[in-house]
């Protein structure tokens, strides 16, 4: 019987970059050569100034908790015994309002503080899927 | 072309609704569109126009049988069609917009629109499975969200804002579970509604959780069932059997992708652009509205839109709720039906409808609001939403 997986990303040509950086754990968000503003997810357009020419560029992991849940039912067998964990959104400290969806490790429900500072937690959660989770940070 | 060209709401009606009814699409849309047309006191012939939604999210499964505007109208009889459409929007405020505004522009007068739900697809559905290694992958923008878990549309629909709402504001999980046991009571008094045994603060806190804050009683009821509203010019609206009630201020709103999660605000969103537009639509203010029916898909964004319509302030939903103006008897009623979680997923449509019957008059029993006047039902939230204000007059 093969292994149990969550859903796993099928990267596609716009979102590769994204998903070879993160194996390689760093993570990269799409960025305007011309105007500096961060674009997620991947398009081929900046939606500032509308430039086509983006790039990919690291970022510090650093981040704020912008949103998060307690998930308490399994809707993926992969989480059957995993429950419960926590999803949440992320704001990345590159720009105001750029966020990432992502799961924070092991901080106690009673830490969680929407606001607070957290950092980059690499999890391997299949053979070369290598997902960016978040983990609580010192302010 | 006349200057007051409004559009009224001339005929409503129901499917059979429930659990797994059986049927299929096109019985469901035949038993809701005959029964608006007979509310009406219509005949296919006065019909030029059809607009519907089918799907919940994401594509059909295999052996599920989806209809379109074409194949409902003709199959009744309806025909030649001015206009039609089977196209995107958020549930049910989709094909009633789309009707409102063909009305208006003056490409076809009479539309009858409509939600068709056959059955909901699971978040583990909608993932492609990767039969050889019976792997499942997330594409396009699922792939940032769903290998974290967000697998049920709740989680970032419901969940987050809820949470979030928490910690901006105060809000309890005893505000939702007040506005839980409001509508249930609601709900009571509607013979229409699936659950009409009234429920108490604690059947509140022994629900499970889902993903925290939601519980099981903060998600409305998914059924087969559809629904159907005839909307007509107001020349041709006094020909009809009922009162008719007109559309006096619409709007639609789309604000950012579909996933949720990547919302600018994700408690802010299309709801607030929506309201400001239904507003700047119309001289009548939130003062002025005698009942309310907002989308409980999950609790959470009745409280969005409450404050998104200025009905109170931003993050006051909560106590504006335990102090009861919603609940029977309150100065605002709201989801006077008892709400899609009570008479299960109509998808905005019953909220339409509720909206209809109550500004007509004496079909509500004892739900109806004294002397009713002016409602206002709003449907869907976050990526994209619309909102309807109606007069009786």
């Amino acid at each position: 019987m093969s292994a149990i997986y969550p859903p796993l990303p099928r990267p596609n040509p716009m979102t590769q970059f994204f998903w070879d950086g993160c194996k390689a754990r760093k993570l990269q968000i799409l960025r305007c050569q011309a105007c500096g503003w961060f674009v997620h997810y991947p398009r081929p357009v900046c939606n500032k100034c509308l430039s086509t020419e983006l790039a990919p560029q690291e970022v510090s992991g650093r981040a704020s908790l912008y949103a998060y849940t307690l998930t308490m039912q399994a809707f993926h067998p992969y989480y059957v015994d995993k429950l419960p964990y926590t999803l949440a959104v992320v704001e990345l400290e590159e720009q105001p309002g750029l966020r990432i969806t992502t799961n924070i490790v092991d901080v106690a429900e009673a830490d969680l503080k929407t606001g607070m500072p957290v950092r980059l937690a690499w999890r391997e959660v299949a053979p070369d899927v290598v997902l960016p989770m978040f983990t609580k940070a010192d302010a | 072309m006349a200057s007051n060209n409004r559009v009224a709401a001339v005929g409503v009606g129901y499917s059979t609704t429930g659990r797994k009814t059986g049927l299929t699409s096109r019985q469901l849309a035949v038993q809701a569109a005959t029964a608006a047309m007979r509310d009406a006191g219509m005949t296919p012939k006065d019909i030029d126009g059809a607009t519907m939604l089918w799907a919940v999210a994401g594509d059909a499964p295999p052996g599920l049988d989806v209809v379109d505007s074409m194949d409902i109208a003709f199959m009744l009889g309806i025909g030649p069609l001015n206009f039609w459409n089977s196209g995107a929007g958020p549930a049910y405020i989709g094909p009633a917009v789309q009707a409102v505004s063909a009305i208006k522009s003056g490409l076809c007068h009479t539309v009858l629109s409509m939600r068709v739900i056959r059955q909901r697809l699971t978040g583990a559905e909608m993932l492609a499975k990767d039969t050889d290694t019976h792997r499942v992958y997330a594409e396009d923008d699922f792939q940032f969200v769903a290998p974290f878990g967000s697998i049920s549309p709740l989680q970032a629909i419901a969940s987050m804002p809820a949470q979030r709402h928490m910690d901006l504001y105060g809000t309890t999980e005893e505000h939702f579970g007040r506005h839980v046991v409001a509508q249930r009571e609601w709900a009571s008094h509607n013979p229409d509604a699936i659950f009409r045994t009234p429920l108490t603060l604690d059947d509140y806190f022994a629900s499970r959780y889902i993903s925290k804050p939601v519980r099981l009683l903060d998600c409305d009821y998914p059924v087969d069932s559809a629904s159907a509203i005839i909307y007509t010019t107001e020349e041709r609206a006094r020909d009809f059997a009922k009162k008719p009630v007109f559309a006096e201020s619409t709007a639609f709103s789309s604000v950012k992708y579909l996933t949720f999660e990547n919302l600018d605000d994700i408690i802010e969103n299309s709801p607030d652009h929506c309201a400001r537009n239904l507003w700047a639509r119309t001289d009548l203010k939130p003062k002025d509205v005698d009942c309310v029916q907002l989308y409980d898909g999950f609790t959470i964004i009745v409280f969005q839109w409450l404050e998104a319509l200025g009905f109170c302030g931003r993050g006051e939903a909560g106590p504006f709720i335990a102090e009861g103006h919603t609940a029977m008897g309150g100065r605002l009623p709201l989801n006077t039906d008892g709400g899609a979680c009570n008479v299960g997923r109509r998808h905005g449509a019953n909220f339409c409808i509720e909206s209809i019957r109550q500004l007509r008059g004496g079909e509500s029993g004892v739900r109806q609001v004294p002397d009713a006047k002016v409602a206002l039902w709003a449907n869907a939230v976050g990526s994209f939403s619309g909102a309807m204000l109606m007069t009786a007059e």
